[in-house]
């Protein structure tokens, strides 16, 4: 019974506390400020997530295997080559990250039981740089002052790489990188960084824009709209497309850049559906690729033709999809099943390591140390002196590498000269469409089927 | 100049999306207004929600939106546990930067969690019905969105209905507006508050279940939505339930028409300019009122 009239005083006498100024105007204010400044403090702190990578990889590949790979070689006699590597082991990149350590993991376990490199053991040397550009930066320094390893490698992604690669060339070391596609890279006048993949960024699509001019002119598509991530990455790729297909006449009907923070692609979508685009051209990642997807499914739109640059390459892509990957294309610089010098060998030994086929970042690591390999082999030194360092940049300048990527050589600034396949979702399985040589496992399909 | 069609489905996704930021946003008002908690771990626990959907779904096979029988209890119990036995340790005079400092680290604690446990890798929920779209006339209407807009609106109903005008909802009201007052006439407001923050929680295990089914996620997407978050409970109105859930819709609104006119970037900055406006402007909030002196 006394409740309600327990309320009723409560509040009256609360209406009274209420003025005074503990809970007053005053102190609303200072606490909405501070929650503003929180808010903006941690908006900055959280500005980078995986999508906002570059490189020629992915966020989020499956991989999980041991922290530290033995490197065996332990009835090597002679110093071991110390290879140092700062690499996003946690945070945002970490999935990426561990993919590339595989590689390197594998590479030197696979050097060492052939009997290491000039007689002498590879150790691998980590660091974790919690996908921080500026660790990534410290961690190079100590890598090559304190740590005195003899030879340096790249991390993961195009940002962390434009960091790292700038102590690499203060130091004079040779800088072989896995992971930095991005245009900009190449624009910096890096006298020591090579590229460890058959391409960068803006070539990626070069085979499927002959593919389009090969088509009748009746066939093409008429219209393209493109939806690409600011990130360096994801651009290079869509508007190495777009400058070629606007040059050839091809009309640009939508061209939408959206933050690496978006989360939401239903108005984007709804701006690119508007148009009824026959060509999309995606610029994306993994989550914003499944995004969009999702979106066009929503609102009915269905282009004729449709390429991602990566979040397709993933195998876990349809499944984020719902099976809607049918006939999506993307340009892809390694396919395990491709029939290249010592990638069989790769594949046996990295399934034995870790789990599952390897995808293009452990691929591209393991790339890395075979450039570094041949040059070390070539040339007969190891050290971190200014002269053989010197001398396995300059073999690397003018050679021609065999990979598991394909052979490869460099121009001027460490941009491979190579091409990047097409692949395509077909039947549930990643094909490999084009170039039309040996390397295509099915034929293209155009246009493709409804998602 | 998008064309009329394009501007009503961007009124139409914005009102839908609004709605569900309301959902995500409800939580982080209950804190505040109950407590004077700004709650950093908040969209954290939406993710972990997000996760535990995902994990019910993938093994057990239950249906994101079945999950929340599951997760609303343990949530709610988990938030009356973090109330009871770290919140109400802080000391009262400093609690609000304190409970910044302390749900800054349950916000790191669960997405290191997250990621031993699942991994970095992206994940998400596909069900066949939220593929789909509803038509009206030109515009469609995303099957997820109108799932994500109903359930918030069940959610904030009931939330605000509890608040409004059960007997925990007036002894909570007390709580918020003196709470000595409340402790003289015989409320037991710590009792109180840690329902409160469980009921905030709880909250997050609903809007972690449409945002499992809306959107991909990894365990560090949750930096993205504090800031989002934060702005909204400011220019709704500091402690104010239907304020926020006014300001939600509205910004989502806004941010929708800017998308389609403007672009994402432009978009991006529509929050954080209404936060700006509203600190300049108007600090109560505008739909608000006084703190916390209404739901």
């Amino acid at each position: 019974m006394s409740g309600p009239r327990r309320h009723q005083a409560s509040e009256r006498l609360a209406q009274r506390g209420a003025n005074r100024s503990a809970f007053g105007a005053f102190g609303t204010v200072r606490l909405a400020c501070l929650i503003a400044l929180f808010a903006l403090v941690l908006a900055a702190c959280g500005g980078e997530d995986p999508t906002a990578g570059g490189g020629a990889s992915q966020p989020a590949v499956g991989s999980e295997g041991p922290q530290s790979a033995a490197t065996g070689g332990g009835d090597l006699e002679g110093d071991p080559i110390r290879v140092g590597v700062s690499l996003p082991l946690t945070g945002d990149f970490s999935e990426p990250g561990k993919g590339i350590q595989n590689g390197y993991d594998t590479w030197a376990t696979m050097v060492n039981e052939a009997g290491g490199l000039l007689d002498r053991p590879v150790e691998m040397v980590y660091r974790d740089d919690g996908s921080d550009p500026n660790r990534v930066i410290s961690d190079y320094e100590q890598l090559i002052t304190s740590e005195e390893v003899d030879m340096v490698l790249g991390p993961f992604s195009s940002r962390l790489v434009l960091a790292a690669a700038d102590v690499a060339e203060r130091n004079d070391m040779l800088f072989i990188e896995p992971a930095g596609a991005a245009p900009e890279i190449f624009e910096q006048g890096f006298e020591n960084l090579f590229y460890a993949a058959p391409a960068v960024a803006d070539t990626h699509y070069d085979y499927l824009f002959e593919y389009i001019m090969a088509l009748p002119e009746g066939e093409r598509p008429q219209t393209v709209a493109y939806a690409v991530l600011d990130d360096p990455f994801a651009q290079g790729t869509a508007n190495g497309l777009k400058v070629q297909l606007e040059e050839a006449g091809f009309e640009t009907v939508a061209d939408e850049v959206y933050p690496p923070e978006q989360t939401d692609f239903a108005a984007i979508a709804a701006r690119v559906a508007d148009t009824d685009a026959d060509l999309f051209v995606g610029g994306t990642q993994f989550e914003d690729s499944v995004g969009l997807i999702r979106a066009f499914q929503e609102l009915g739109y269905q282009p004729r033709m449709a390429a991602f640059s990566t979040g397709p390459t993933l195998p876990q892509f349809s499944e984020a999809v719902g099976g809607a990957s049918e006939g999506i294309l993307s340009p892809v610089g390694y396919s395990a099943q491709a029939d290249l010098p010592g990638n069989a060998e790769f594949v046996a030994k990295y399934q034995e390591m870790f789990d599952g086929e390897p995808g293009e970042d452990p691929a591209n690591g393991y790339t890395a140390g075979q450039i570094l390999a041949a040059a070390i082999e070539a040339v007969g030194c190891a050290d971190a002196t200014p002269e053989c360092q010197q001398q396995l940049i300059d073999h690397i300048r003018g050679a021609e590498i065999e990979t598991i990527v394909g052979t490869l050589s460099w121009d001027e600034a460490g941009r491979p000269q190579g091409a990047h396949m097409i692949q395509q979702w077909l039947d549930g399985r990643i094909e490999i469409v084009l170039p039309d040589t040996e390397v295509k496992t099915a034929d293209l399909v155009y246009p493709k089927p409804e998602w | 100049m998008p064309s009329p069609s394009l501007l009503l489905q961007g009124l139409a996704l914005g009102i839908l999306t609004g709605g569900v930021y309301a959902l995500l946003a409800a939580g982080l008002t209950l804190y505040f207004g109950v407590m004077r908690v700004v709650q950093i771990a908040h969209p954290a626990f939406l993710f972990l929600g997000a996760y535990l959907t995902y994990f019910l779904f993938t093994v057990v096979g239950v249906d994101p939106l079945l999950s929340i029988v599951v997760t609303v209890p343990l949530f709610f119990v988990l938030g009356m546990a973090i109330q009871r036995y770290l919140i109400s340790r802080l000391r009262s005079d400093s609690l609000t930067m304190m409970s910044v400092l302390l749900t800054f680290a349950l916000a790191l604690l669960i997405e290191g969690s997250l990621g031993v446990v699942a991994s970095g890798s992206f994940r998400s929920i596909t069900v066949d019905y939220a593929t789909r779209s509803f038509q009206l006339g030109t515009v469609r209407l995303p099957n997820d969105r109108l799932i994500g807009f109903a359930v918030a609106t069940v959610t904030l109903l009931v939330l605000f209905a509890i608040l409004r005008y059960s007997r925990y909802g007036q002894a909570l009201r007390a709580t918020i507006q003196h709470p000595e007052a409340a402790r003289l006439l015989g409320i037991d407001t710590d009792r109180i508050s840690a329902v409160g923050f469980g009921l905030g929680l709880a909250t997050a295990a609903v809007g972690g279940a449409v945002l499992a089914l809306i959107t991909t996620f990894f365990p560090a997407a949750h930096w993205g939505w504090i800031a989002r978050l934060m702005a909204i409970i400011v220019v709704g109105g500091l402690g104010s339930v239907s304020g926020a859930a006014l300001a939600a819709v509205m910004l989502g609104v806004i941010e929708a028409l800017v998308l389609v006119t403007l672009d994402a970037t432009w978009a991006a900055l529509v929050f954080y300019a209404f936060l700006f406006l509203t600190l300049v402007f108007r600090p109560h909030g505008f739909f608000g009122g006084r703190l916390a002196g209404r739901f």
